[in-house]
């Protein structure tokens, strides 16, 4: 208690407003930014594989790389792939499950289930949910950021029996879901930019992965056991500050337009009204790729054990930001970069050899 | 709420919070805490002693003083060139002794004998001297060796004649005088200790010697490198130091005219606390004369005062150690921290309401591309040009970031010249009336080139000090733009007197009025302030008719008016404020407008922050420079006003592609000329609807005919 008064005072300890640094598997590099233009999808957020080939979701319709396959009332939130079936999550409707010709199929919850963020199911055809926030849509994920809610759940859905079981709760902002090999659930909480994995009925949660630099979204596992971890906003020192400043956060959610608050985004350098920090300014007509930034492209590998192999980047003054998925289908990768409004497509490459 | 905020507006207004930075940049603020400690000791003792501070027992105290302050000062000069002299003590012992040797067994006159001690003591410090400057021995262990040698001599000395000195007892007027009497109320070796203070003072803070002596004690190294000669300054500090013990020794001896075994014992120790306690540091090159009297002083006191408390006998040095101890302590944790403490605490916010701004969705600053489509002149090969101006033959002037004068060549600004090197950071230019530039150079102050020989002479970089002020503002530090009214007189702002050159965007942090605007009247060559406490004061102009000058106060988002003559001369009016960015650099325009540059847009982010100084306090302590909010200067446009401050219309590149920063424009010929402080470019569009053959000069010099009438 005491020490908490202190760090407070002099900015030590839990008051720090220092990042983790990107250094190792993390280190920087222009991957994202240096791919060809991809296919555009204003607002696109998240990507599955049904059928055989990627589907996302771009607002409130489902496109494929044949064009648009199904348009639904409302914003699609999230997406999983169950057999035949598609996992929809939606922010007027929750979540509901599409047949095979995206015809709605009639499912009664034991209790609605709002605000998803993330999907997955596992072995059993359970659907297992992250409820990013109880107060605030996905939409709003800065405002919930803002004001520091922990409020988020995981749960599981069993859509055979309608049964709605809560895992985990009070969580901060779980944004994203997987199964792992051996049946136990992984989560990313992205206030806390760490991952929590825990046993199938929701004990024993650890901490697996912690330190992200930035705030950890969508989880997607691949055959071969490893991750592709989608971090979908950077972290920055002057957003943390402002996390501790209760007084100023208030007046900015009360009083500034929210394109304009000193929170993280998934593109920045849009408008000239949007907050600058010293770093940014540009010299020489150049913007360093090393400033602080509101938003940033960030994709990260994780092996089956959650240690970082390689990763993409688009950095400062770069347009692939805001990753808000992965997935990889054979050798290629594809993003949805919500910063820039496309569908990315990598041809990877194993680990070593030049791309 | 409206009782806190008025509250807390007062505590704004009324507690000039930068205060306490300034003072801590100050090289004297190290003197605080020894100054402090004095008055404490001082204050208990005094308390504590019931006739402390009486006349006679200061009398005494002043006496010995003398003697004790002296050694002191022998001691601090070794300890300033990074040595330490611990032969003090039987080096005084040995002073006492040879004055009474020759004044009672020699017979020599006072002046002789005097002269002479000081002399022999000068080469035991000459000893210690050549061993540590010449032959590079330590200073510990040598200045050790030196102590128990002489303290050996003494002792020799002492057994020899000890008996044949007690039998006789010398006496002369001199010799009262130098033991017992005063001059004026003062006991004579204060007096001594005073003039001898004065000339070190002297020395050491306003002489070449002294510097150099400071500067081998900073880094003996470095010293070395730049071509000081470090054995014989080093060498020479311990001459002067057994020279001044000498001198505490004759005094010494006249006071009590007696030789003991016992005399000078421990006084290295006691001498070397007080230097300590003092202030001054132990590692060399920090320290004055002023922090080792004030050293003596509380040392002398402390040990009077443990005497006379009649405490038990190791209590005295035991008090010694211990404030040793705590004088080493604070000499390290000060130089360690103080630094850390003022780069916390320097950047002092102020709370600042700003007004809603202007839209810029529609009306005079609608967004548009107007600025797309410049053409660029010198890409890459000027940096940093903050203004731009034209001559009447088509030249084209501006500044750069490496101190130079570029002139790029009409009609197609291809080719480029050094026009002149004056370093510094060239800011706003002006021409007077015969064509000479005049330049605002960031860091240095007000510079002219000649126009017949490219000749760079200083035109003023001091004005008068604010009598309130802390730190030194008299020196100009950001001379930002200026311009030239009709009778001559240059009128220039300095932007900010709290920061340099390269972090005067952090003075948007403060948003404090530090900033003002300076005259330089040509015909008495004198400088003066006036007007004061302008936040970012920029961007100077003077108007059409010749009767006000037009200046930007940046972080207050508004355009002012300063009148020099007429009904209002000498006051200041808001003409345009709420603009929605930063306004930098005021221009003519053709047809009797001005040009403003705006050179940064706000953001509602900075503008709500600006309202919570604490917020922004707390920001710059907690976080990296780099990391701080700070104004949106990597956009901005080109506006135009008229007298009455009515916006006519702005020119915006939407992208910021060409000129992220833009500080300032000159219109010429129908051209706009753009400059920007952040641009390795500068840029031209063609102007719609003006004036072709316009230019500034004339408009300001030339004949009021035709034209420009």
């Amino acid at each position: 208690m005491i020490s908490r008064i202190f760090d407070n005072l002099l900015g030590r300890g839990s008051a720090a407003v220092t990042v983790p640094p990107m250094d190792g598997a993390l280190k920087p590099n222009n991957q994202l930014e240096n791919l060809q233009p991809g296919i555009p999808a204003a607002q696109v957020d998240d990507i599955v594989e049904w059928k055989g080939e990627p589907l996302w979701s771009d607002g409130a319709t489902l496109v494929s790389r044949s064009g648009v396959q199904a348009e639904l009332p409302s914003v699609i939130t999230a997406l999983a792939a169950l057999d035949d079936t598609l996992v929809v999550a939606t922010l007027d409707d929750g979540l509901i499950l599409l047949g095979g010709d995206y015809q709605r199929a009639e499912i009664a919850w034991a209790t609605p289930i709002t605000n998803v963020t993330a999907i997955s199911v596992d072995q059993s055809g359970v659907i297992l949910f992250c409820t990013g926030s109880q107060t605030n849509a996905p939409n709003e994920w800065r405002r919930d950021l803002m004001e520091t809610n922990q409020s988020g759940m995981i749960g599981r859905a069993n859509p055979k029996t309608g049964e709605v079981r809560i895992l985990a709760k009070n969580l901060r902002y779980p944004s994203g879901i997987a199964t792992t090999a051996s049946g136990s659930i992984v989560y990313s909480e992205a206030w806390a930019s760490h991952i929590v994995e825990m046993s199938a009925d929701g004990s024993n949660a650890q901490i697996i992965f912690d330190e992200i630099p930035g705030y950890p979204g969508r989880l997607c596992r691949q055959e071969n056991g490893t991750f592709w971890l989608s971090v979908f906003a950077p972290r920055n020192p002057l957003i943390e500050f402002v996390l501790r400043e209760p007084a100023y956060r208030k007046a900015m959610l009360q009083e500034v337009a929210p394109e304009f608050w000193i929170a993280p985004h998934f593109y920045s350098g849009r408008y000239f009204n949007e907050p600058m920090q010293g770093g940014a300014l540009k010299q020489m007509g150049i913007l360093k790729p090393w400033a602080p930034t509101r938003s940033y492209g960030l994709v990260i590998e994780l092996s089956s054990t959650f240690i970082p192999l390689r990763s993409f980047h688009s950095r400062t003054g770069g347009s692939r930001h805001g990753i808000t998925s992965a997935l990889q289908s054979g050798n290629t990768l594809w993003m949805a970069c919500r910063g820039n409004g496309e569908i990315l497509e990598m041809q990877l490459v194993e680990k070593g050899k030049a791309l | 709420m409206s009782l806190a905020s008025s509250i807390k507006k007062a505590r704004y207004r009324w507690l000039p919070d930068h205060v306490f930075g300034e003072l801590l940049s100050k090289s004297w603020i190290d003197n605080a805490i020894p100054f402090t400690i004095m008055i404490i000791v001082v204050g208990v003792v005094g308390s504590l002693l019931p006739n402390f501070f009486t006349g006679s027992n200061i009398g005494i105290l002043a006496r010995q003083y003398g003697e004790l302050a002296l050694v002191v000062l022998a001691m601090t000069t070794v300890i300033l060139v990074g040595g330490i002299d611990l032969s003090v003590g039987s080096n005084f012992a040995l002073g006492n002794f040879l004055m009474l040797y020759f004044l009672n067994l020699a017979d020599l006159p006072v002046g002789l004998a005097a002269g002479l001690v000081v002399l022999i003591c000068g080469s035991v410090g000459l000893v210690n001297g050549v061993l540590i400057g010449y032959l590079r021995l330590r200073a510990f262990l040598t200045t050790l060796v030196t102590l128990i040698i002489v303290r050996a001599i003494v002792d020799l000395l002492l057994l020899e004649y000890a008996q044949d000195m007690s039998m006789s007892f010398y006496s002369s007027p001199l010799w009262d005088l130098m033991g017992l009497g005063n001059v004026s109320i003062f006991p004579f070796s204060f007096v001594i200790l005073v003039i001898v203070a004065v000339i070190a003072h002297v020395i050491f803070s306003r002489s070449g010697p002294g510097w150099r002596l400071l500067a081998i004690g900073g880094s003996r190294r470095s010293a070395y490198n730049m071509g000081l000669p470090v054995k014989r300054i080093v060498c020479l500090a311990y001459v002067v130091s057994g020279m001044l013990v000498g001198m505490a020794g004759i005094l010494y001896a006249a006071r009590l005219s007696g030789a003991g075994t016992d005399t000078g014992l421990g006084l290295e120790v006691l001498v070397l606390t007080a230097a300590i306690l003092g202030g001054n540091s132990l590692g060399g090159g920090r320290g004055s004369v002023t922090k080792a009297m004030m050293g003596a002083v509380t040392v002398l006191v402390l040990t009077n005062g443990v005497l006379r408390l009649g405490l038990n006998s190791g209590s005295g040095p035991m008090v010694l150690g211990l404030a040793l101890l705590f004088a080493v302590f604070v000499d390290v944790r000060w130089m360690k921290n103080r630094h850390k403490l003022l780069n916390t605490v320097y950047v002092s916010p102020t709370l600042m309401e700003m007004p809603e701004p202007r839209t810029t969705d529609e009306g005079p600053f609608k967004v548009n591309d107007r600025l797309s489509k410049v053409d660029v002149i010198g890409l890459g090969d000027v940096e940093s040009p903050e203004d731009v101006i034209l001559d009447d033959e088509d030249y084209l002037y501006c500044g750069n970031r490496h101190g130079d004068i570029v002139r790029f060549t009409p009609p197609e600004y291809k080719t480029y010249e050094i026009y002149a090197h004056i370093g510094g950071a060239p800011l706003g230019m002006s021409f007077d009336k015969d064509g000479n530039l005049l330049v605002c150079v960031g860091g240095m102050g007000l510079y002219m080139v000649a126009k017949k020989d490219r000749a760079v002479t200083l035109v003023t970089d001091e004005t008068n000090r604010s009598f309130f002020s802390i730190i030194d503002d008299s020196r100009l530090r950001l001379a930002d733009d200026l311009d030239v009214a009709p009778d001559g007189k240059i009128y220039f702002s300095e932007a900010t007197v709290r920061y340099e050159m390269h972090d005067w965007p952090v003075d948007a942090l403060e948003s404090r009025g530090n900033g003002r605007i300076v005259c330089y009247d040509p015909k008495t060559k004198k400088t003066r302030t006036v007007v004061r406490n302008l936040v970012f004061p920029n961007g100077v102009c003077t108007s059409h008719d010749g009767k006000s000058i037009l200046f930007a106060e940046s972080w207050g988002c508004r355009i002012n008016r300063y009148w020099l003559e007429g009904p209002k001369k000498g006051t200041v009016e808001v003409l345009a404020d709420k603009l929605p960015g930063y306004p930098d650099n005021i221009n003519r325009a053709s047809d009797g407008t001005y040009w403003v540059a705006i050179m940064g847009m706000r953001s509602p982010a900075l503008d709500l922050a600006l309202r919570m100084p604490d917020f922004r306090r707390r920001m710059a302590r907690r976080m990296a420079a780099d990391q701080w909010l700070f104004p949106n200067l990597n956009i901005g446009c080109v506006a135009r006003f008229d007298d009455d401050g009515e916006i006519i219309e702005s020119l915006w590149d939407r992208k910021a592609a060409n000129h992220p920063m833009i500080t300032s424009m000159r219109e010429h010929k129908g051209w706009l000329y753009l400059g920007g402080i952040t641009n390795n470019r500068i840029g031209r569009i063609r102007l719609e609807g003006q004036n072709n053959r316009w230019t500034g000069w004339s408009s300001y010099w030339g004949k009021k005919s035709g034209e420009n009438a």
